[in-house]
C-alpha cells in the first residue's frame, strides 16, 4: 500500500502560506484507467445506434439494412461495455455487487442497472435479428424461439435505458467534488448524450457505407441527422466551456488542449460538419464518420483526464468550494 | 444508539503523531514508506487508504520580529497583554498541528455515491465501508469533498477511518483518542462534543483568541447539504490552511437536476433524429 496516499503535487506551483497545505491536493482523483473513457465511448456508440434505429423504425422507416446494422452495433457495444467496466474494478470478481442494491442518488448505481437492462434487451433483440438473418440455422427450436422475440417492442422498452447509458457518464462525473466536472453539472449529461448520438450515427453510416448496404434515403437521413447531432454537440461544448470558466483550465492547458481543440472540436465536429455539408460522396461520408468517432473518443479522454488534473489543483478546489468565479 | 464522533482541538495538539501511530497499529495498516517531503517535519502529507489519521504540521512565519527581552513564558501561555518592544503574540510565528481524519459526514457523499451499498451508516451513525462488499469501483473517491477516502491499488478496494467500529462495539474509545496525550482528540457522543466545542471556543475567545472556531458544522465545513460532520475540529485559521474546503457541497444534490437536463437533451436529440428521418 504505497502509491495510494502519495499525490502528484498541484499544478499551481506558487505556494502562498495559508492558502493551501504545501500544495497537496485537498481532494483525491479517481483511479480510473483507460477502460473508463473507452467505455464511455463504446457505450455511447451503442446507446446512440439503438436510439437512432428505434426512432427510425417507429417512424415507419423500413430499411432492413439500417435495422440490422443498428442491432449488431448495439450488441457489440453492449458486450464490450461490461467487460471494460469490470476490468477497471479493483475487485473484478465482485462485479455482481453492482446489482446488489438500487440507489437513486448514485449515478453509478443507476448506470449499472441501465447498462444491465439495456445490455440484456439488446442481446435479445440481436438474437431475434440473427435468427431472422438465418445465422442460427433454420428449423431448430432455438432459432424458432429467437424469431418469436418481439424485437420491436423490446427496442422501444430499451429506449429510456439506452438514453441513460448515453448520458450518465456525464452525470456521474458531475456528481463529484471535482471542480471541472461539478461546475458544469447540468451540461455534462447532455453533452455526453449529444456525443453519443453523433458517434452512434457515425457508426451506423460507416457500417452501411463500408458494406455498401442500405437504401439511398437511409444514407441521406443519416447524413442529415449527423449534421444536426454535431451542431447540438458543438453548441453544448461551447456552453460547457463557458460554464466551466476558469475551472476548465485543464482543457486549455498544455497536454490536453491540442487533443481537445484539435481532436474533438476541429477534427471531431467542425471538419465532419464541413464534409457532411458539402457535396455528397462515399469517401467523404466515410471520412466524416471516422473523424466523428475518433473525436468522440478524444472527448471522453479529455473529460476524464481533465477532471483528474482539476482534482490535483488545490486552488481550483478551494475557490470552487468558496463559490468563487 | 447514540451518534458518536470526534472532536479534534488543534489548539492543544503538540504534533506527536501518537494518533497516527496508534491508528496504524490498531488497524494493522502498512507503512507508507520513508519519503522525506522537504516541506516540513510532516512526511505523511495526507490521509490515504493506509493512513486514517494524519497530523499536518502548519508552519506560519511571524509577521513581526521579536526584539529585546521578551517573556517567552508569557508568550507560550498566551498572555495577550502589551509585550515589551511592541512585539506581537504572533511574532514568533505559529507552528500549528492538526490531526485530520474522516469527517463522518451526517449525509455522507461517499456513502451516497457507493453503488454496491458497501458504505453504510453503522449503529453509531458512523460512515463505515464493509470490506467484504466493496468491489473497488472507486467512485467514492472523487465524491468525498475532503479527500479522505482513497483507493488502495494493491488491494483494489477503498479504505478510510472506521472510527474504530470494532473497539466501539466493545465499549472502547477509538485508538487515536485513547493515545492522544493532550486530549486534542476527544471521542464521544456528537451532541456532547458539540457542547464541548462551543465551550472551548468561547473560552478561547475570552482569552483573546478570537480567531478560534468550530469546523464541521452546517455553517462551516459541513455545508451544502452535508448536514454537518460527526468529526469536528477547532481551528485557528482559514480552513484552507489545514487543507480543508471552507464550504463543500453534497455532490449528489446535483443528480436530480442533471438527470432532468439530460432527459430534456434526450427529447431534443431524438426529435432531431426524427426530423432527419421524416423528410
Ligand atoms: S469525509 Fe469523506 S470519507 Fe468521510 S464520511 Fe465524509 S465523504 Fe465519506
Amino acid at each position: 500500500m504505497r502509491e495510494n496516499g502519495r499525490h502528484a503535487r498541484g499544478s499551481e506551483s506558487s505556494h502562498h502560506p495559508g492558502d493551501s497545505y504545501y500544495n497537496i491536493p485537498p481532494i483525491k482523483r479517481p483511479h480510473w484507467t483507460w477502460e473508463i473513457f473507452v467505455y464511455f465511448w463504446v457505450g455511447g456508440i451503442g446507446a446512440g445506434a439503438h436510439a437512432v434505429t428505434t426512432i427510425a423504425r417507429l417512424l415507419g422507416h423500413g430499411d432492413a439494412a439500417l435495422l440490422r446494422a443498428g442491432r449488431y452495433i448495439t450488441l457489440g457495444s453492449m458486450v464490450l461495455s461490461p467487460l471494460l467496466l469490470i476490468s477497471d474494478l479493483g475487485r473484478p470478481e465482485r462485479f455482481y455487487n453492482m446489482l446488489r442494491i438500487l440507489k437513486l442518488r448514485s449515478p453509478m448505481s443507476l448506470g449499472s442497472w441501465s447498462l444491465f437492462l439495456f445490455g440484456s434487451l439488446s442481446g435479445l433483440i440481436a438474437t431475434a435479428q440473427a435468427a431472422q438473418d438465418g445465422l442460427l440455422g433454420g428449423g431448430n427450436p432455438a432459432a424458432r424461439l429467437a424469431r418469436a422475440v418481439p424485437a420491436q417492442i423490446l427496442s422501444a422498452l430499451a429506449m429510456p435505458f439506452a438514453l441513460f447509458v448515453g448520458s450518465y457518464g456525464g452525470i456521474l462525473l458531475a456528481a463529484t467534488a471535482v471542480p471541472m466536472w461539478a461546475r458544469n453539472a447540468l451540461l455534462m449529461g447532455p453533452t455526453f448524450l449529444a456525443s453519443s448520438f453523433s458517434t452512434g450515427l457515425s457508426a451506423l453510416s460507416l457500417a452501411l457505407k463500408l458494406g455498401r448496404w442500405g437504401e439511398k434515403g437511409t444514407h441521406a437521413a443519416l447524413r442529415r441527422a449527423e449534421r444536426l447531432a454535431l451542431v447540438a454537440e458543438l453548441g453544448l461544448m461551447a456552453a460547457s466551456l463557458a460554464k466551466m470558466g476558469k475551472y476548465g483550465k485543464p482543457l486549455y492547458g498544455k497536454p490536453l488542449a491540442p487533443l481537445f481543440f484539435g481532436g474533438t472540436v476541429l477534427g471531431g465536429i467542425l471538419a465532419p460538419l464541413a464534409l457532411l455539408s458539402g457535396r455528397e460522396s462515399r469517401p467523404r461520408g466515410i471520412l466524416a464518420s471516422v473523424l466523428v468517432l475518433l473525436g468522440g473518443l478524444a472527448f471522453r479522454y479529455v473529460m476524464v483526464e481533465g477532471g483528474k488534473r482539476s482534482a490535483d489543483d488545490p486552488q481550483a478546489t478551494f475557490s470552487h468550494t468558496r463559490k468563487e468565479g | 444508539m447514540a451518534k458518536t464522533g470526534f472532536l479534534t482541538d488543534t489548539t492543544v495538539c503538540i504534533g506527536c503523531k501518537a494518533c497516527e501511530v496508534a491508528c496504524k497499529q490498531w488497524n494493522q495498516l502498512p507503512a507508507d514508506g520513508y519519503e522525506m517531503t522537504g516541506d516540513s517535519y510532516d512526511n505523511t502529507q495526507t490521509l490515504s487508504g493506509s493512513t486514517w489519521r494524519h497530523v499536518a504540521f502548519i508552519e506560519k512565519s511571524g509577521r513581526k520580529r521579536l526584539t529585546g527581552d521578551v517573556d517567552l513564558v508569557a508568550l507560550a501561555e498566551g498572555v495577550r497583554e502589551e509585550l515589551p518592544e511592541g512585539a506581537e503574540i504572533d511574532g514568533l510565528g505559529r507552528w500549528t498541528f492538526m490531526s485530520d481524519v474522516c469527517k463522518h459526514c451526517a449525509r455522507a457523499p461517499c456513502q451516497q455515491a457507493c453503488p454496491t451499498g458497501a458504505i453504510i451508516r453503522n449503529e453509531f451513525d458512523n460512515v463505515y465501508i464493509q470490506p467484504d462488499v466493496c468491489n473497488g469501483c472507486g467512485y467514492c473517491v472523487p465524491a468525498c469533498p475532503y479527500g479522505v477516502i482513497t483507493s488502495v491499488p494493491e488491494d483494489g478496494r477503498a479504505f478510510k477511518c472506521t472510527l474504530c467500529y470494532d473497539r466501539q462495539k466493545d465499549g472502547l474509545e477509538p485508538a487515536c483518542a485513547k493515545a492522544c496525550p493532550t486530549d486534542s482528540i476527544v471521542f464521544g457522543e456528537v451532541e456532547e462534543l458539540e457542547r464541548r466545542a462551543e465551550e472551548r471556543v468561547r473560552e478561547l475567545h475570552e482569552r483573546g483568541y478570537t480567531e478560534a472556531y468550530v469546523y464541521g458544522t452546517e455553517e462551516v465545513g459541513g455545508t451544502g447539504g452535508i448536514g454537518g460532520n460527526h468529526s469536528k475540529f477547532i481551528l485557528m485559521d482559514r480552513p484552507e490552511t489545514y487543507n480543508l474546503p471552507a464550504a463543500p457541497e453534497l455532490p449528489q444534490e446535483k443528480v436530480g437536476p442533471a438527470v432532468a437536463a439530460s432527459a430534456v437533451a434526450a427529447a431534443v436529440l431524438s426529435a432531431a433524429v426524427a426530423l432527419a428521418f421524416r423528410r
